[in-house]
C-alpha cells in the first residue's frame, strides 16, 4: 500500500515531541523550603499494630520514636537509663518495685503522666494479653503510692526494670484515650504517646510521617530532625539507590552485596554492630534418628561455620557459642564450640550406628531469606559427604510453624532453622521460649524436654531482679546442659550492618532495641 | 442499545458473584495461617486461637462465605490480615494508584502502538515493518522487572534526569497538602490548580508507565499489523481506492477501522490485568499499587483482602468488556445491540 510517508514522519515527531516535552516540562517543576526530614526506608511494612498495648512487630521503629518506656537499657553499659522513671528500688525479696517518675511530662494529647497513666496503660496491656504482654506476667498489683510514684507488686521475682524496658509492651500512653474513644481507637490509626516525634499522616501500610512534638519533656535544644519519615520499601535495590541518592537516611536489611558495593561510596556510611540477633537451628529430638544425641553431636560437627562467615556473611557474624548471643548478660564464654571436622562427624556418626549415614532429612528455613537458603545449601553439600540427604525447603514463616505443629509427629521437619531476638534482655528469652518443654507447641521447635533445665532456667529467671550474679551462674548451668545434649545447630551471633548517609549523625545501634532509630538524638551533620 | 446494556451488566454480575464463590474457597487451600499472620511473629498459641476465634476463621467454610457475604452487601468489607487496616479504606487508598499508573501506560502503549501497527502493515516488509517486529518481540519478551531495573539504573542512577520510584518527591509531599478528591496526584493536583505537584507527579509516572506500556505496545503493533494486513485485502479496500480516494483516508478511516476490532479487545483486556498485575513494577518503583497489595495478600492468606480485590478487578473487567461491546457496535453497525 503505497502510502503518503510524510504522514507517518510527521506522527513519529509527534510523537518525540509530546514525549520530550514531557520529560522538559516535568525537570522544571522545582520545590520550595521544606522542614528537614530524616528518611527511615525499611524492607518491612512500617506498622502492623497501631496499638502500643498489642505491639510485638515491625512497628517497634516507629512506636519508639512515638511511645516511651519508664526505662531504657543501654548493653554496652549493661546499665538502665532513666526515662519516663528517673529513680526506682527494689525490696531485697525481689517482689516489690518501686519507681519515682518524671515529673511535667506531657502526652501528644496535652494530659499530664501520671501514675494513674502508668498504672492503667500497663494494666491495659496485661488485660488485652496481646502481644509481648507475657512479660508483665510477674506483676501481681500495681499501687498508685502518689501522683509521681508506682509501687509494682509481683507474685514472683522478676527482672521488672529490664521489662519496663523493653521494646514490646511496655509503652506509656494517655488512659484517658481509650475511656473517650474506646478500645479500637488506637488501631484506626491513632496515637497517645509521650515520646519526641508525632503522628502527623499515614499513606497505607506503606508509609509513616511523624513530626515534632513541641511540648516534648526533653525540650529541643540542638538540632533535630523536624520530620521523619517511615517508607517501605520492599526491593533492597531501590532501597540501596535511595541511601546513595540521598533520598534515605537509614536503611535496613540490606543483602552483603548490596553493602560491599556502599562501602566505596563517600555519601554513605556503613556501620556494623554486634546484636542480640542470632540464628538457630533445631533438632528434632524427638523423631529419630536425631533423637539419638550422638547423630546429634555428628550433624552439630558437620556444619561449615568458617565457610558461612566467611563465605556467606562476609564476616558480618561470629560462630554461635551456646544459645545466648555473646555480649547478653549471662553469655557463657567457656562453653564448647563445635568446629567444622567432617572426619569427627564420621566417627561419631559411626558409633551411633550410621557409618555411611544412609537416612534422609528435611530442614525448613524462611523463604525470601538469602542468608538462610545459602546456610541451608552449605549444610546440604557438607551432610552429602557424610551420605545423608538433606531435604532443604524454604516456606514462608506461617506454613513453617505450621508444619512444625502438625499433628502427626512424623509429618514434622528435622531441622527447624530460625531467627531469635530479645523481647527485653535476659538469656531467659532465648533459654525459655526455644528450649523449655511445651504442652502446645509454640516457640521450641526442637520439642526438647527436659524437666531439670526447666526448673533450672525458670528460677533463675526469678533471681535474676534480685541476685544477678546467682542468676547468671545457674543460666551458664542451664546453657551447659543444652550443649551436652546437642538441642541445636548454632550458626551464628549475627552484626547489625546498617547503611545510612554519611550526613546522617547521632545514631547509635541498641541491640536492645533491634532495627530502632532514636531519632530525637539524631540530627543532619557534615561529613 | 440500553437494553443491551443493562442485560450485560447483569450478567457482570453473576460472573463476579460467581467469581467471589471460587476464589473464596480456592483461596482456602493456599497452606497458611492467617490467624497466625494477624497477630505476628512471635504470637503465642493462645493469642492465635483467640484471634481464629476473633477473625471468624474457626467457623465452616460455607458459613464464612455467607457471612462475608453479607457482610459486603452491607458495606462493610472486612479487615484485611496484612493491613490491619479495613479492606475498603485499603482499596480507596490502593486503587487510585493503580488507576493513575494503568491509564498513563496504557495510553502510552496506545499512542505507540496503533501507529507502529499501521505503519509495518502499510510498510509490509520494509525497514519500517522488520524494525517494528524486533520492537514489538522484544518488548512482550523482556522480563518487566529488568526492563524496571535497567530504566532505574539508566535513568536515575546514570543519568539523573528521572526520579527513582514513589510518586513524589518526598519534600514536595511534604511541603504541599493538596485535598485528596480522586487519590491520583496528577488529577488532584490539577483540580487544586498546583503545577508543581502535578509536574512532579508527571515526572515520577514516566518510568513506571512506560515500563507498563512495554509489553501492551509489543502486543497492540503485532495484532493491529495482521489485522491491518488481513483488512488491505478485502474489496472493499480495492473499490475505495479505484473511486480515487486519498490514500491516507483509505487507510485511516476505511481500513484501521474495520481492523482496530480484535486490538480494542486486546487492550481493554490489558488494562484491567494491570491494575492488579503489575506488583513487579510497583515493588521495584515503590509504587503503592493494587499489585503489591494484592501479592502480600496472596502470600499471607489475607481473605478478605483477596476478596476484595478480585471483587474491584472483576468489575473492572465486566465494565471494560461492556465497553469494548459497545465500541464494537459502534464501529460496525451489523454487530446486534438487541
Amino acid at each position: 500500500m503505497p502510502v503518503n510517508g510524510r504522514l507517518a514522519r510527521v506522527l513519529a515527531a509527534a510523537v518525540v515531541v509530546s514525549l520530550v516535552a514531557a520529560g522538559a516540562a516535568a525537570g522544571c517543576g522545582k520545590t520550595t523550603k521544606t522542614p528537614t526530614v530524616a528518611v527511615y526506608a525499611s524492607a518491612n511494612q512500617p506498622i502492623v499494630f497501631w496499638d502500643p498495648s498489642d505491639s510485638y512487630s515491625n512497628e517497634i521503629i516507629v512506636m519508639n520514636n512515638i511511645y516511651e518506656t519508664l526505662l531504657r537499657y543501654d548493653p554496652a553499659k549493661d546499665k538502665l537509663i532513666p526515662v519516663l522513671a528517673t529513680s526506682y528500688q527494689v525490696s531485697p525479696d525481689g517482689l516489690t518495685w518501686t519507681f519515682e517518675l518524671r515529673k511535667g511530662v506531657k502526652f501528644h494529647t496535652g494530659n499530664e503522666m501520671t501514675a494513674d497513666a502508668v498504672k492503667a496503660s500497663i494494666e491495659r496491656t496485661m488485660k488485652r494479653g496481646m502481644g509481648a504482654s507475657f512479660i508483665w506476667s510477674a506483676v501481681k498489683e500495681i499501687k498508685v503510692l502518689d501522683r509521681y510514684k508506682v509501687e509494682f507488686d509481683l507474685s514472683y521475682p522478676a527482672p521488672l526494670d529490664m521489662i519496663c524496658a523493653s521494646g514490646y509492651g511496655a509503652h506509656i500512653f494517655d488512659p484517658s484515650v481509650v475511656q473517650a474513644n474506646g478500645e479500637d481507637w488506637f488501631a484506626a490509626g491513632h496515637e497517645a504517646g509521650t515520646g519526641p516525634y508525632m503522628l502527623e499522616s499515614f499513606t497505607g501500610k506503606e508509609e509513616v510521617v511523624l513530626t515534632k512534638f513541641p511540648d516534648y519533656w526533653g525540650g529541643w535544644k540542638g538540632q533535630h530532625f523536624d520530620k521523619i519519615v517511615f517508607q517501605e520499601v520492599s526491593e533492597a535495590s531501590t532501597r540501596a539507590q535511595m541511601v546513595q541518592a540521598g533520598q534515605a537516611d537509614f536503611v535496613d536489611n540490606l543483602p552483603i552485596e548490596q553493602i560491599d558495593r556502599l562501602r566505596s561510596d563517600p555519601n554513605v556510611a556503613i556501620t556494623q554492630t554486634p546484636s542480640f540477633q542470632n540464628l538457630l537451628g533445631f533438632f528434632n529430638t524427638a523423631k529419630p534418628p536425631l533423637d539419638n544425641v550422638l547423630v546429634r553431636e555428628a550433624l552439630s560437627y558437620a556444619v561449615p561455620y568458617d565457610q558461612i562467615i566467611t563465605e556467606v556473611m562476609k564476616g558480618t557474624a561470629t560462630q554461635g557459642q551456646g544459645p545466648v548471643p555473646k555480649g547478653m548478660w549471662g553469655h557463657d564464654d567457656s562453653l564448647p564450640q563445635p568446629t567444622y571436622d567432617l572426619a569427627k562427624a564420621k566417627q561419631l556418626l559411626t558409633q551411633a550406628g550410621f557409618p555411611n549415614g544412609g537416612f534422609k532429612l528435611v530442614l525448613t528455613y524462611a523463604s525470601g531469606d538469602e542468608t538462610e537458603r545459602r546456610v541451608a545449601e552449605l549444610y546440604k553439600a557438607s551432610l552429602a559427604q557424610l551420605g545423608i540427604n538433606l531435604e532443604i525447603r524454604g516456606m514462608p514463616w506461617e506454613p513453617q510453624w505450621d508444619l512444625a505443629k502438625a499433628t502427626k509427629p512424623a509429618d514434622r521437619q528435622d531441622i527447624f532453622v530460625m531467627y531469635w531476638w530479645p523481647d527485653y534482655c535476659t538469656p531467659y528469652s532465648w533459654l525459655n521460649a526455644m528450649f523449655h518443654s511445651e504442652d502446645t507447641i509454640n516457640f521450641n521447635l526442637g520439642y526438647y524436654k527436659n524437666p531439670e533445665y526447666d526448673k533450672l532456667i525458670d528460677e533463675a529467671q526469678k533471681l535474676s531482679g534480685s541476685n544477678r550474679a546467682q542468676a547468671v551462674e545457674e543460666f551458664k548451668q542451664a546453657q551447659k546442659i543444652l550443649c551436652n545434649d546437642w538441642v541445636a545447630i548454632y550458626f551464628f551471633d549475627q552484626n547489625y550492618v546498617r547503611a545510612m548517609r554519611a550526613d546522617f549523625k547521632g545514631y547509635v545501634d541498641n541491640p536492645a532495641y533491634p532495627h530502632v532509630v532514636f531519632f530525637y538524638n539524631t540530627y543532619r551533620g557534615s561529613k | 442499545m440500553r437494553a443491551f446494556i443493562v442485560r450485560r451488566l447483569l450478567l457482570g454480575l453473576v460472573v463476579v458473584l460467581g467469581l467471589t464463590v471460587v476464589t473464596f474457597f480456592i483461596a482456602r487451600v493456599v497452606p497458611s495461617d492467617p490467624a497466625a499472620r494477624w497477630v505476628g511473629p512471635r504470637a503465642t498459641v493462645e493469642q492465635i486461637e483467640r484471634a481464629r476465634v476473633k477473625l471468624g476463621l474457626d467457623k465452616p467454610i460455607y458459613i464464612q462465605y455467607l457471612r462475608y457475604m453479607g457482610d459486603l452487601l452491607r458495606g462493610d468489607w472486612g479487615v484485611s490480615i496484612v493491613t490491619h487496616q479495613p479492606v475498603l479504606r485499603d482499596i480507596a487508598t490502593y486503587l487510585p494508584a493503580s488507576l493513575e499508573l494503568t491509564f498513563y501506560g496504557m495510553l502510552l502503549a496506545i499512542i505507540v502502538g496503533i501507529p507502529l501497527g499501521v505503519l509495518s502493515a502499510v510498510h509490509k516488509d520494509r525497514a519500517v515493518d522488520h524494525l517494528s517486529r524486533a520492537f514489538s518481540i522484544g518488548a512482550v519478551s523482556l522480563p518487566t522487572f529488568w526492563v524496571a531495573m535497567v530504566f532505574q539504573l539508566v535513568f536515575f542512577g546514570y543519568l539523573h534526569i528521572l526520579p527513582l520510584g514513589g510518586q513524589l518527591d518526598m519534600a514536595v509531599k511534604l511541603a504541599y497538602s493538596i485535598p485528596r478528591v480522586t487519590g491520583m496526584y496528577t488529577v488532584d493536583a490539577l483540580l487544586a490548580g498546583n503545577w508543581t505537584v502535578f509536574l512532579n507527579a508527571l515526572e515520577h509516572l514516566v518510568l513506571p508507565a512506560v515500563t507498563l506500556a512495554t509489553y501492551p505496545v509489543g502486543l497492540i503493533t503485532r495484532m493491529l499489523r495482521s489485522s491491518m494486513l488481513e483488512v488491505s485485502n478485502e474489496d472493499y479496500i480495492r473499490v475505495a481506492r479505484a473511486y480515487g480516494l486519498p490514500e491516507g483516508r483509505v487507510i485511516y478511516v476505511y481500513a484501521l477501522k474495520n481492523a482496530i476490532g480484535p486490538t480494542i479487545t486486546v487492550i481493554a483486556l490489558t488494562f484491567a490485568y494491570s491494575l492488579a498485575g503489575t506488583f513487579l513494577i510497583e515493588a521495584v518503583y515503590n509504587w503503592p499499587g493494587l499489585g503489591h497489595y494484592a501479592a502480600d495478600a496472596v502470600l499471607a492468606a489475607d481473605y478478605p483482602a483477596i476478596m476484595g480485590v478480585t471483587i474491584v478487578v472483576a468489575f473492572f473487567y465486566v465494565l471494560l468488556n461492556l465497553l469494548v461491546d459497545i465500541i464494537h457496535a459502534v464501529l460496525d453497525p451489523r454487530i446486534k445491540t438487541v
